[in-house]
């Protein structure tokens, strides 16, 4: 089990391809793949979670820590094509008021 | 060390000799002893071609060089055994630690299930590992309320056990059973928001219970939704809240909501833990719960809690993969 | 006795001459194979170190005597950034990361390990290892 991040730059957008399974093991190697990113204010952080299939809460915590960052620095951050049983998790743990979750807009529109 | 030599230089003479198991067999009895006194590798192999060269004399140099070689090599695979044996020595320190953590951890968290007489409740927590990162709180500190907390740390072990110490002393400073329970969260967020780190959070269910009315007040802050049994209509509703975890946000609100429990109803609050059936997409965990609770209704509370945890751990071949704790609030 | 050997290090190939020089030494003062392999092992731990952690530095080789035993010692000499916690960099699970077997390693290949270390200063290993026969 692990967890792959890859990252493509546009202008203001970073986007993020996220595939594996992000749990206890795997989260810190996901948290630090986020924190080398370079936050600067207006950048729009979209990360796709299409190729994401399991996640603990060890895994929404990178999440919630990486979009506190994000707040901090006016940018934003958005999660997209989530799957059924994430989009239920960010749900029950109310994160999905808190975030921007949605399908991958940005990604079709710019490229 | 010179014993030693001359032993094993008996045993392999012996061996070349006349190839017999029974020498291979003492040989390796041998090195135990040898494990036992602290010979590393690359001194076996030292003694070993010193023993060679004496039986044989006319040993070619290539043969030796080749030994030497293999001595060399051989320090850093004696090394590599020495570290290990000096980690397991630590691995028993921690250990021992972990274990007195625990015990340390099932004081602080004790707490009674609660026995009043309108309503019958059980309850079960399994940690995964020595500690536990789920907890329940009760009160019942007057006749007339009862509340439940059901709390679940982000995580597993010490981490969450040390952030769970914290909630549980401030469910304890909020001490009276009749908090609303939008306050009780309100309260315990800001509290945990202030001492936690970014990747720390806390869900929790709060339940009080109205034994002169019975009416069942809930909030819910990024927990695991609880299900709500109407003996009445034969089925179940999720008791669904979208408040927000424990520790995100300092200024989180949360609501609350009521219902009236009836006699033949029943509650049942769980952690994700119960819930999360990580490799096995097919089941709908949920409904498998539901399925249990259904069957099994005529049962104490307790009863029910009990035949859900060993009914779940088959389901998951016994490998449950996160703390497990079940409430059940039966009318 | 001989005077003492000192090899600069700046380049892989001086662990190699580090060590070369190491082993004949404690040939000469009579280590058996095994002890050789050990010597030179902790020689070029040391000597890596050098490498990884100050760029350049020195490795100074050389015969020692006290109350009638004979022994080696090698000190490992920078002007690297130091370290904070010496104790730490003797324990095993400190230096997870680091390519080599690194200090613990170094201190049971020896009878005696000193370190001196100031940070911004750099550091200085001394390690000796007594000729015991038996």
């Amino acid at each position: 089990m692990n967890v792959n991040v890859q990252f493509r730059e546009d202008g203001d957008l970073l986007l993020g391809y996220i595939e594996g399974e992000i749990d206890t093991y795997t989260a810190p190697i996901l948290r630090d793949e986020l924190e080398m990113i370079r936050i600067t204010e207006g950048l729009l952080v979209e990360l796709d979670l299409s190729n994401v299939n399991y996640m603990d809460s060890t895994g929404l915590g990178v999440f919630v820590a990486f979009y506190k960052k994000i707040v901090k620095e006016n940018a934003s951050l958005k999660l997209v094509n989530l799957s059924a049983r994430l989009t239920r998790l960010f749900e029950i743990t109310g994160l999905s008021e808190l975030m921007e979750i949605g399908k991958g807009g940005a990604t079709n529109a710019r490229i | 060390m010179e014993q030693i030599r001359k032993q094993y230089k008996k045993i392999l003479s012996d061996y070349i000799g006349n190839q017999n198991e029974s020498d291979l067999y003492i040989g390796q009895n041998f090195i135990k002893r040898m494990i036992q006194k602290n010979v590393t590798p690359e001194e076996v192999i030292s003694i070993h071609k010193q023993a060679l060269e004496e039986v044989y004399d006319d040993l070619p140099d290539s043969v030796l060089h080749g030994y030497d070689f293999l001595i060399e090599v051989m320090v850093h695979f004696g090394l590599k055994v020495q570290e290990h044996q000096s980690l397991l020595a630590k691995q028993e320190e921690l250990r021992i630690e972990m274990e007195i953590a625990t015990k340390i951890q099932n004081l602080l968290l004790e707490n009674e299930i609660p026995k009043p007489r309108s309503v019958d409740i059980g309850m079960i927590s399994v940690p995964l590992r020595k500690m536990n990162g789920d907890y329940v709180h009760f009160m019942h500190d007057d006749e007339r309320f009862l509340s439940v907390a059901v709390t679940d740390v982000v995580g597993k072990g010490v981490p969450a056990a040390l952030c769970m110490s914290m909630v549980k002393y401030g469910l304890d400073t909020l001490e009276y059973a009749n908090s609303n329970p939008s306050y009780v969260l309100e309260v315990l967020n800001r509290t945990i928001e202030k001492s936690i780190d970014d990747s720390m959070f806390v869900s929790l269910c709060y339940v009080r219970y109205d034994l002169s009315t019975n009416v069942l007040t809930w909030s819910s802050a990024g927990h695991e939704p609880s299900l709500y049994y109407d003996g009445e209509s034969e089925s179940f509703y999720d008791l669904e809240s979208k408040g927000l975890l424990l520790g995100i946000l300092p200024e989180a609100k949360y609501t609350q909501q009521d219902l009236d429990l009836k006699n033949g109803d029943f509650v049942i609050l769980m952690t994700d833990g119960v819930t999360d059936f990580r490799n096995k997409e097919e089941f709908d965990s949920r409904e498998i719960i539901k399925e249990l609770a259904l069957a099994n209704r005529h049962l104490t509370a307790q009863e029910m809690c009990e035949v859900i945890y060993s009914e779940l751990q088959k389901l998951h071949d016994f490998k449950l993969e996160d703390d497990f704790t079940v409430v059940i609030i039966k009318k | 006795m001989r005077e003492a050997r000192v090899v600069e290090i700046v380049t892989e190939l001086d662990i190699v001459t580090a060590r070369k020089l190491g082993r004949d030494e404690a040939k000469e003062i009579g280590f058996n194979d095994v002890d050789q392999s050990r010597i030179t092992t902790a020689i070029g731990e040391l000597a890596k170190n050098i490498l990884l952690y100050a760029h350049a530095g020195k490795i100074v080789i050389e015969e020692v005597e006290e109350n009638g035993l004979k022994g080696i010692a090698i000190s490992s000499i920078d002007k690297g950034q130091g370290m904070k916690d010496v104790h730490k960099v003797l324990e095993d699970d400190y230096s997870s990361t680091s390519a080599g077997a690194g200090l613990p390693a170094v201190k049971r290949l020896v009878d005696l390990i000193e370190i001196e270390s100031r940070v911004g200063q750099g550091t200085t290993i001394k390690v000796v290892k007594w000729l015991v026969r038996v």
